[in-house]
């Protein structure tokens, strides 16, 4: 009994006693620091963390775009806080990527990856020397990530522009609970999406990856930082939402559409359109426009599909009819914008069939040329007959028109992780550096 | 740009610590007692969601490595969901017993994180015996919610989740993480 009080005693003590060490490792400063432009080609790469590491004779490299090391034997120096390793043979007008590995006073093991530029902008970090590029798991996780932002904005649009009045208590609720469970797809789909985009330029096996160092993604690239901002953003308005159901606060969902369509403008900024050298601010705009356009139609139809039509007969007329209006003028801003889009990315009518991007943008105009007749058909032959107070059973076909809209996603998914063929950029345009 | 890791569990702490006596105070007087002025009922609920956003912010401090990311937005999570859930109870939105199982499910999912995302055993450092002492107390005390829903007339159940913020709270303002288990006398530390 005596020697347990001494033990939890002791315990005690020593969990009240200031400690020495302060934080999980982390890099903290690097020479050439991350993502920067050098002038002349560096003799050493030293790496600053915020406590002592231990290391392995490679625990840095260095590596020239062809993959040849370019780096020697790593040392340690301020009691093991800084990382040196030697390099030699570094070339004005090439970018070059170091990736280091350590272990902290914790045991944690993690690593990293960075790139730099010698006279040259720095490559993005996920086109470091051994990454992979995108898979079809980014494939599906952007497609996830574009059904579950339909899935927020598309309801609320459609109960708060359509459905203005009150509704039956089973739809609002599940118009609630789709919502808001969109709104935790986005965060949880989002993190996927953006580690394993890390991951590819990483390149650690999935045992290390836990602690890989993602810090240059989130904090130099332009989706990263898109990634930290909407996972703040999406917070609030799960938040929101939740709040909201709870308080029956209808209004409370108005911030939340308007939050989520302005979060929308993170996946325009940071995708080609944000990184393209003939990128502007038109076409982000029309990007965002694109985005945000595709996003309520898809959202709605499936809004009509399966909450409304299901769940409250008694509103299939006003919720249809009302949502065909607001249709036409989606419908119009997406080939616009898509179709100005198009132009910018693919000058030459060639690049169509003859570049991937090409080939994959007439896969995704098939599709929706498919949910666009579908969506005609909708508007000209059912609408009139709902208006002349028929009751024709259109629930089969507007799931089929829902599952060609997420097929829609899945398309645009896909294009969106190719590059579109380089154009020619006049002198005056400056290229950005990070992706 | 990244704030230190124990000026996030310090304020981590002063949350758990506010809401640890807060419901201290309504399992010692009763939450007859306690909610006689309705507004006290929501604050416990009302503080969790908020902190949710709080943690939201530290998510995006968390990019030193992906299970620290991870961690924090299951965190996150867990307690925007539980604090929405205990509102809605309050507010009468939910009513059976049975929804208070979810702040068990969150202690539960919140301790396994903590578990997992510590790779080393309890005595190679401080940060590391915290961990697991956080880790297995979530976990274990995930029971007192599952009490709560099977015999809530039991004071037990209310009083160890209210004691579990305070042990929270105690645990967390002694996270200093990479320093060894005993301080800098370094009695059982790592390497």
């Amino acid at each position: 009994m005596r020697r347990r009080l001494v033990l939890v005693a002791t315990a005690a003590v020593a969990l009240a006693v200031p400690g020495t060490a302060l934080a999980h490792v982390t890099l903290v400063d690097s020479e050439p620091v991350t993502q920067s432009r050098v002038d002349r080609p560096p003799t050493e790469v030293r790496l600053r963390f915020n406590e002592p590491v231990t290391i392995t004779s490679n625990a840095v490299e260095v590596l020239a775009p062809n993959g040849t090391v370019l780096s020697g034997t790593a040392r340690t120096e301020d009691d093991g806080r800084v990382v040196v390793a030697p390099v030699s043979r570094l070339r004005l007008g090439q970018g070059y990527t170091v990736r280091w590995r350590v272990i902290g006073e914790d045991g944690h093991s993690p690593a990293g990856v960075f790139t730099f530029g010698v006279g040259v902008n720095a490559p993005p970090p996920t086109e470091a020397v051994g990454a992979s590029g995108t898979t079809w798991r980014d494939d599906v996780a952007r497609w996830g990530l574009f059904a579950a932002l339909a899935l927020i904005i598309g309801p609320l649009t459609l109960r708060l522009l359509v459905l203005r009045g009150p509704v039956p208590g089973q739809l609002e609720h599940r118009f609630h609970l789709v919502s808001v469970i969109a709104a935790f797809l986005v965060i949880d789909v989002g993190i996927a999406a953006f580690v394993l985009r890390a991951s590819n330029a990483l390149q650690l096996p999935f045992v290390d990856l836990p602690y890989g160092d993602l810090q240059p993604f989130a904090e130099k690239t332009r989706f990263g930082i898109a990634f930290l901002v909407m996972t703040i953003g999406f917070g609030i308005v799960a938040a929101l939402l939740l709040v909201g159901w709870v308080f029956d606060r209808l209004e409370l969902r108005v911030p939340a559409l308007l939050l989520s369509v302005a979060l929308l403008s993170g996946l325009s900024l940071s995708g080609h359109q944000g990184t393209e050298p003939n990128a502007s601010w038109i076409s982000e705009l029309a990007d965002w426009l694109h985005l945000v356009a595709a996003s309520v139609w898809v959202g709605g139809v499936a809004s009509l599909a399966f909450l409304v039509w299901p769940l409250a007969p008694s509103l299939r007329r006003t919720a249809f009819v009302g949502f065909a209006r607001i249709a036409v003028v989606l419908v119009a801003v997406m080939v616009l914008a898509g179709g100005y889009l198009a132009l910018v990315r693919l000058p030459e009518l060639s690049d169509l069939w003859e570049t991937l991007y090409g080939q994959l943008l007439l896969m995704k105009v098939a599709v929706v040329g498919i949910a666009l007749v579908w969506g005609a058909v909708h508007h000209f032959v059912v609408r009139p007959r709902l208006e002349a107070g028929e009751d024709p059973d259109v629930h089969p076909s507007l799931v089929g028109e829902a599952i060609v809209a997420f097929s829609v996603l899945l398309a645009a998914a896909i294009l969106t992780n190719v590059a579109p063929p380089p154009v020619d950029v006049p002198p005056s345009t400056t290229a950005r550096s990070t992706r | 740009m990244t704030p230190k890791a124990e000026t996030a569990h310090w304020v981590a702490a002063s949350v758990a610590l506010l809401i640890g006596l807060l419901l201290v105070a309504e399992a010692i007087v009763g939450p007859e007692v306690f909610r006689r002025r309705a507004w006290r009922a929501y604050l416990f609920p009302a503080i969790v969601v908020a902190s949710s956003v709080g943690l939201w912010i530290i998510v995006v401090f968390s990019t030193f490595s992906t299970m620290h990311l991870l961690a924090h937005a299951l965190w996150a999570q867990a307690a925007l969901v539980a604090g929405a859930v205990e509102l809605a109870v309050v507010r009468g939105k939910l009513k059976s017993p049975n929804w208070s199982l979810v702040p068990g499910f969150a202690l539960l999912v919140s301790g396994l994180a903590f578990l997992v995302h510590e790779q080393n055993p309890w005595l190679y450092s401080r940060s590391a015996f915290l961990h697991h002492a956080i880790g297995w107390m979530l976990v274990v005390v995930a029971l007192f919610p599952l009490g709560q829903a099977l015999r809530p007339r039991q004071v037990v159940w209310r009083a160890g989740f209210a004691v579990t913020f305070v042990l929270l709270a105690i645990l967390l303002f002694a996270d200093r993480d990479a320093a060894p288990i005993f301080g800098r006398y370094g009695l059982g530390g790592g390497p």
